[in-house]
This record gives C-alpha cells, sequence and structure tokens, in this order.
C-alpha cells in the first residue's frame, strides 16, 4: 500500500510512431498519451500512456480498479478525458466521435442486453444500429452467430443464454460493423475452457487480417498465448509497457523436478544454484504454486539460454530429471515483478 | 452552433501540461434519419409486446372502460331519464288499431361523452409516466444504453425512437378504450368531428406526458425518482394548475367601478346606468393557469355540441369550456341587470379558445423535455449523473 512512495518506473514514452505504422504516424491503431480521468474525489485514470498497433493483440492487464474499463470507455468515444490525447483508428474520440465509433467494436465487461430479443435479434438490431440494411444486418447477424457457435441457439431469448454464452454473443455484437480496432474488456471471463481457446484463435485472426485488438483482463494466463504486446497498468497509471517476447527474454522463475528430489537438490547444492522448494511454499513466492509437494524446486534464471545451459549439465551430471518448465506464464511473471518492485 | 474544435497537441506537449477538457463536437447529435428512428422504435417495441404484463394490462384496461361506460349509461340515464320515452297502444273505439309512439328525444349524449373522454384522458395520464419514465435510467441499470450509444445512431434518433415507442404504448390504451368512446355517440347530441378533434387532442397530449416522462429519466438516475417527478408534472398539471387558480384569487380580487344598468328603486321597468363598486376577481390574469390543464385543452377544443342537445343535459366539456373563456375574459366593464332577468355582461366578453394557448404551453414543456434527453445522450460524456456507471 505503500505506491505513493515507492519511485515507479520512469513514465513510459509512446513507442515511436514510426516503428508500428510506417509514414503513418497515427493513422491506426490506439496511441494515448498522458490520459487521465477522474470520478469526483477518485482517480480512476491516473496518467496513462500507450500504443497498441495494427495486426497485434495488445493485453491490458493490471488488477481490479487499476482503470482498465474507464480507459477503455474513454476509446470507445463514451467518456471524455479529463486530460491527454487518444487516437483510436486515426481518429479523436473526442472530436471526431462518430468517426470513432464507426471503425471501433466495444464489447463491455458487464454485459447487458435486452432480455426479450432473441440472440439473432439482437444482432440485427445491431447491424440496424450501425445503418446496415435489413438484408446486409440479417446476413452478417448469421455469419457473427456461427463464428462465435451461437448458431444453435439463435432463437434463443437472450434472457436464457449462460453468462459464456453471453458473453459470446456480446462479441458477435462488437464485431457487427467489421471494426478495425477492437476494444475488448474482460472477453473471457465466463467462458469455458473450449470457448477461451476459441476466442484466442479468433482474436488472432482479426489480427492477423490487420486489426488492432486491445484485450483487457486480470487473469494472465490466458492471455500469456494471445498477446503479443501487454500494457501493465496499476492504479490508473501505466507501469509498463512492454511486448511479450522481450518479457520472455527477463529473468524468471523456473520450475524443475526430478525422479529423486534428493538427487536434484544435491546437485544444485553442489553447482552453488540457489533454489527454493516449489511445493513447500516458502512464503516468497505469493500464490505462485499450489502444487502438492512432488519435490519440485523453483529456480530464478536470467533468460532462455541459461535455463538451457542449466538444462544441460544437469542431464549430463545425471540428474534424472523429468520436466524443466517456467514457473508461471510470462505475463504473470512480469506482473508479479511489478508487484515486487512496488514493495 | 459554433464550435471551436482545438488541434490536438502534439503528444509531447499533452504529456507535460494537460490540455483542458474539449467539448465534444456535437455535429451529429440531432440527426435525425428515418432508418436509425425506426432501429429504436423496433427494438423498444419488441421488447414491450413481448412481456405478458403488456397483454394483462390492456385486457384489464379493455374491461375497466366497458364498466365504467356502462356505470356512466345506467347514472346519466337515473340523472336525465332514458334517450327515448316509452309508446302506448291506443285502441280506437273504431275497430282500428294504431299505435302511436311517442317519442321523447333527451340526449345525454354530452355527459356521457365527457365523462367517458375524460376517464379515459385520467388513465392514459396515469398510465403514459410508467411507459416513458424508466426508459432512459432503466437501460443505463440494465447496461443496455451505452451499446446502443457507440452505434452510429446519433442521440436524437435514440431519443426520438424511445419517445415514440412510449407514446405508440400509450396510445394502444387509447385504441382499446375507442369503442367506448364511439359507443357514445350512439346516445346522441355529439357530432362525430368532435370525437375527432378529441381523440386529435388525446393523442398528442399522452405525447407530452411521455416525452416529461423521458426527459426525467434521462436526468436522473434511478427509475423510482423519475417516475415520481413525471406524476408530480402530471399531478402539478392537472390537479396544482385548477388549485392554484384557486389560491390566486385573493391577489387578483379588487374593488372596481362598475357601470351598472338596473332598475330605479321606482319601478322594475326602468333601468338607469349608476356606478356602483364592487368586488371583482380579475381572471383575465390568471386564466392561463387553467389553460395549461390537459382536461381544459380536451374541452375546450371540442367542437360545441348542436344547440338543440344543450338544454337539459349537463355537458360537463361546455361547462369546463365556458368556464375557462369567462375566466379569460375577466369582470365585464358594464353590467346589465335589466331586462329578462339574465344578467348580461356588456363589453370585452370574448368566446376565443384558450386551448391553443394551453396545447401550446404542453407542447413546449414536452419539447424541452426531449431537448433535455438528447443533451444527456451525447457522449462522449464529460460529467456523470451521481452514482451511474457508463456502462
Amino acid at each position: 500500500m505503500s505506491r505513493a512512495d515507492a519511485s515507479p518506473p520512469a513514465p513510459p514514452m509512446p513507442r515511436p510512431s514510426g516503428t508500428g505504422s510506417p509514414g503513418g504516424a497515427a493513422s491506426a491503431g490506439i496511441v494515448a498519451v498522458g490520459v487521465r480521468r477522474g470520478f469526483g474525489a477518485v482517480k480512476a485514470v491516473d496518467s496513462v500512456s500507450l500504443a497498441a498497433r495494427p495486426g497485434r493483440v495488445t493485453a491490458l492487464v493490471g488488477p481490479n480498479g487499476a482503470g482498465k474499463t474507464t480507459l477503455l470507455l474513454m476509446l470507445a468515444g463514451l467518456l471524455v478525458p479529463d486530460a491527454g490525447t487518444l487516437m483510436v483508428g486515426g481518429h479523436d474520440p473526442v472530436t471526431e466521435n462518430a468517426e470513432v465509433r464507426a471503425g471501433t467494436g466495444w464489447m463491455p465487461d458487464t454485459f447487458g442486453t435486452w432480455d426479450s430479443l432473441t440472440a439473432r435479434e439482437v444482432l440485427v438490431t445491431v447491424g440496424g444500429a450501425y445503418f446496415l440494411s435489413p438484408p446486409q444486418a440479417r446476413a452478417r447477424a448469421d455469419e457473427l452467430l456461427r463464428t462465435v457457435h451461437l448458431d444453435d441457439l439463435a432463437e434463443a431469448p437472450a434472457r436464457v443464454l449462460s453468462r459464456g454464452q453471453k458473453q459470446r454473443l456480446g462479441l458477435a455484437r462488437a464485431l457487427v460493423h467489421d471494426p478495425q480496432v477492437l476494444l475488448l474488456d474482460e472477453p473471457a471471463s465466463g467462458l469455458d475452457p473450449r470457448s477461451r481457446v476459441d476466442l484466442r484463435v479468433l482474436l488472432r485472426r482479426l489480427a492477423s487480417e490487420g486489426r488492432t485488438v486491445l484485450v483487457s483482463s486480470h487473469v494472465l494466463t490466458e492471455l500469456d498465448e494471445l498477446a503479443d504486446d501487454a500494457v501493465f497498468l496499476s492504479r490508473g497509471r501505466t507501469v509498463r509497457e512492454s511486448s511479450l517476447a522481450s518479457a520472455t527474454g527477463e529473468r524468471r522463475t523456473w520450475r524443475l523436478r526430478a525422479l529423486d528430489p534428493v538427487v536434484l537438490a544435491t546437485w544444485l547444492d553442489e553447482t552453488g544454484v540457489p533454489y527454493r522448494s516449489a511445493g513447500g511454499g516458502t512464503g516468497t513466492e505469493p500464490g505462485l504454486s499450489a502444487a502438492p509437494d512432488d519435490g519440485s524446486v523453483h529456480v530464478d534464471l536470467d533468460d532462455d539460454e541459461s535455463a538451457a545451459e542449466l538444462l544441460r549439465a544437469a542431464v549430463v551430471a545425471g540428474v534424472p530429471l523429468v520436466s524443466v518448465a517456467p514457473a508461471s506464464g510470462a505475463l504473470e511473471q512480469v506482473y508479479l515483478s511489478l508487484e515486487e518492485e512496488r514493495r | 452552433m459554433s464550435h471551436v474544435v482545438e488541434v490536438a497537441p502534439e503528444p509531447a506537449e499533452a504529456a507535460n501540461g494537460p490540455a483542458p477538457r474539449r467539448e465534444p463536437r456535437p455535429t451529429r447529435t440531432w440527426t435525425l434519419r428515418r432508418h436509425g428512428v425506426r432501429t429504436v422504435l423496433e427494438l423498444e417495441l419488441r421488447q414491450r409486446v413481448r412481456s405478458a404484463r403488456w397483454r394483462v394490462a390492456l385486457g384489464a384496461w379493455f374491461v375497466v372502460c366497458g364498466l365504467v361506460t356502462w356505470l356512466t349509461f345506467r347514472a346519466s340515464a337515473a340523472l336525465v331519464g332514458p334517450d327515448y320515452g316509452g309508446g302506448y297502444v291506443d285502441d280506437g273505439a273504431d275497430g282500428f288499431s294504431s299505435t302511436v309512439t311517442v317519442t321523447m328525444h333527451v340526449p345525454r349524449g354530452p355527459l356521457i361523452f365527457g365523462i367517458i373522454v375524460f376517464f379515459v384522458l385520467l388513465a392514459g395520464l396515469l398510465v403514459a409516466p410508467t411507459l416513458s419514465a424508466g426508459t432512459i435510467n432503466g437501460d443505463r441499470d440494465a447496461g443496455t444504453l451505452a451499446t446502443l450509444q457507440v452505434t452510429l445512431l446519433s442521440p436524437a434518433e435514440i431519443a426520438v425512437g424511445k419517445l415514440l415507442a412510449g407514446w405508440t404504448a400509450a396510445v394502444a390504451f387509447l385504441v382499446v378504450a375507442l369503442p367506448f368512446v364511439v359507443v357514445s355517440l350512439a346516445a346522441g347530441g355529439v357530432r362525430v368531428v368532435s370525437l375527432a378533434v378529441t381523440l386529435v387532442l388525446l393523442v398528442v397530449l399522452l405525447g407530452v406526458v411521455c416525452a416529461i416522462g423521458l426527459g426525467f429519466s434521462a436526468l436522473l438516475s434511478r427509475t423510482t425518482a423519475s417516475a415520481l417527478l413525471t406524476y408530480l408534472t402530471v399531478l402539478a398539471l392537472t390537479v396544482g394548475t385548477v388549485i392554484l387558480f384557486g389560491l390566486t384569487f385573493p391577489l387578483i380580487t379588487q374593488t372596481d367601478e362598475v357601470r351598472v344598468h338596473e332598475p330605479t328603486a321606482i319601478s322594475d321597468i326602468d333601468c338607469t346606468w349608476t356606478t356602483e363598486s364592487s368586488e371583482r376577481a380579475h381572471t383575465e390574469r390568471t386564466w392561463w393557469l387553467l389553460a395549461v390543464n390537459p382536461f381544459v385543452v380536451v374541452a375546450d377544443a371540442a367542437p360545441t355540441t348542436p344547440a338543440a342537445a344543450r338544454y337539459g343535459v349537463p355537458d360537463p366539456l361546455q361547462a369546463i369550456r365556458d368556464g375557462v373563456r369567462s375566466a379569460r375574459s375577466g369582470p365585464a366593464d358594464r353590467e346589465d341587470w335589466c331586462g329578462d332577468g339574465t344578467i348580461a355582461e356588456v363589453g370585452n366578453a370574448s368566446t376565443a379558445p384558450v386551448w391553443p394557448w394551453g396545447l401550446g404551453v404542453d407542447l413546449v414543456l414536452g419539447a424541452g423535455a426531449v431537448w433535455v434527453t438528447v443533451r444527456r445522450l451525447r457522449i462522449p460524456q464529460g460529467t456523470l449523473p451521481r452514482g451511474t456507471r457508463v456502462a
């Protein structure tokens, strides 16, 4: 809770626009600089800068109350920022609101729907609201119902859909007008594992078509395989912006398991590699592992190369290793390292 | 409306000094496209029609209307007698049997028509707020308002679509009651044109109440609060105006010198003009309080019943019409107490209709409410109503 005086990492500068879209400056994607928004005395978003590039999935990561939803509301053109500039798809949501709305699909976290309408009617209505002609809207609705695997529930009232099914309907609704920018607020919450995989495949496909996808979540594991870049928010501030590729090149914790834990421990002692038990819970790792104590150990390593080196040495030394893997996802690792910086 | 749009500052500048909050450019706030309005209207109506509550309410309303009509017929018959007197058979001594039917036509149509129209108006005024006073804040609670706002629909299209939906539902109540209003024509004495004019005004007034409900639902975050304020507004217009009109009497009562034409002390036949001082209420200063009353608007606008039908039966619409028009004229400059026993007010007596004024004020109220609604639906939002979320 001593966030205020802990010196935060230097406010990240926005990505040089040259790297993302050559020449186009802010012609596409999402750029936010120094965005601030408060509700009365509460500073929901204090100072957020981020860039999300077309063709990539960007994760917006942060604990509850970090300002993710407020930021997305501003990007969707629903809220005016108190300060700072926003560009979504090349338009300013404040001054060119209609242009932003035309090219942006927004999926809210609290999903409300018109209860007495069927799933198909919801999508046809939204199509109408985007000024598609009735035949176009119907065709688009059918297409999207297939995309999110709700075609067998097309005639069911939205009221009877489960939470996960409503989430999928909400995603379809955000896609009705074929937007170039997608703002998804906790899209995976309530989804079953199968739907999560479908969501990941769908979002990857949408990004590969050149769209900008910004996904907020506090469930880090689901973002790991999905996101290209990550923006970390904490208490309304951008605390870190990085690509996941760079995140994997960082010091992180690995989990080692051998047939005989004693042999592994002895070898680690001999080689002088610091380790700690993974299962017993030494208290230093908050919630990293809930696995039963099978003799696994955690080792902090600088990067993938040192992991490979350690593995090679262990095998040469005859340690009966069964598995060597990162103890947690890359995002989780970065996230927790931020938490640690804060202490 | 000219709006200065600040050029977006360079990112580096913005990071240093916070730019002032810019006003959203409201260029498309008032865009009204048929497709957009229809989309909202269809959405709203679909949701209303599908609820079973709605059908039950209409059914109950039909039964109540029938009951009231039946009671009105019975009560008016007791009051002024049946429409048609009985016939009697005269058996002539000459063996010829002739039937003579004596028809006594006592038209009680105006009474029945007036009562039923007022009943329908009263019910409409009570129903319309429930149909519209929860549309905006209710949608906000349900999380469905923002999903409409982020589409390409303009605030005006959302507001007008919702207004039309509430209005259509209110008019549905009117349509259900229509057979009973028509039945009152059968009692005679009411012209079809009266029916037409009255119906048009009922429709317009219900629209005004729906608009007021819509405005409050956009202004307030809680549906109960907006419904309450809409009812209070309706109450102020219907009952409050009459009470206020009565309460202002002491304020507008003053002692005037009046020229009076009255019999002399000596003779009943000879009349002379004298000047007397008398206390008189100058209702010409407060008549407008009555004019905005929806019941007065309807009564005043209904065409007068044929003169033949006027005797013997009370006509509530006629009574209100005469009352409000004489209130508007105020006391006469001169009073003629002489002659055939009726008091003739001479001078500025006017029979000009007052309903255009009242209806005008009511329409301005409704239009203002729609204006407020559209303003509140604009995005991006600067300030949020207390205790609300955008989505």
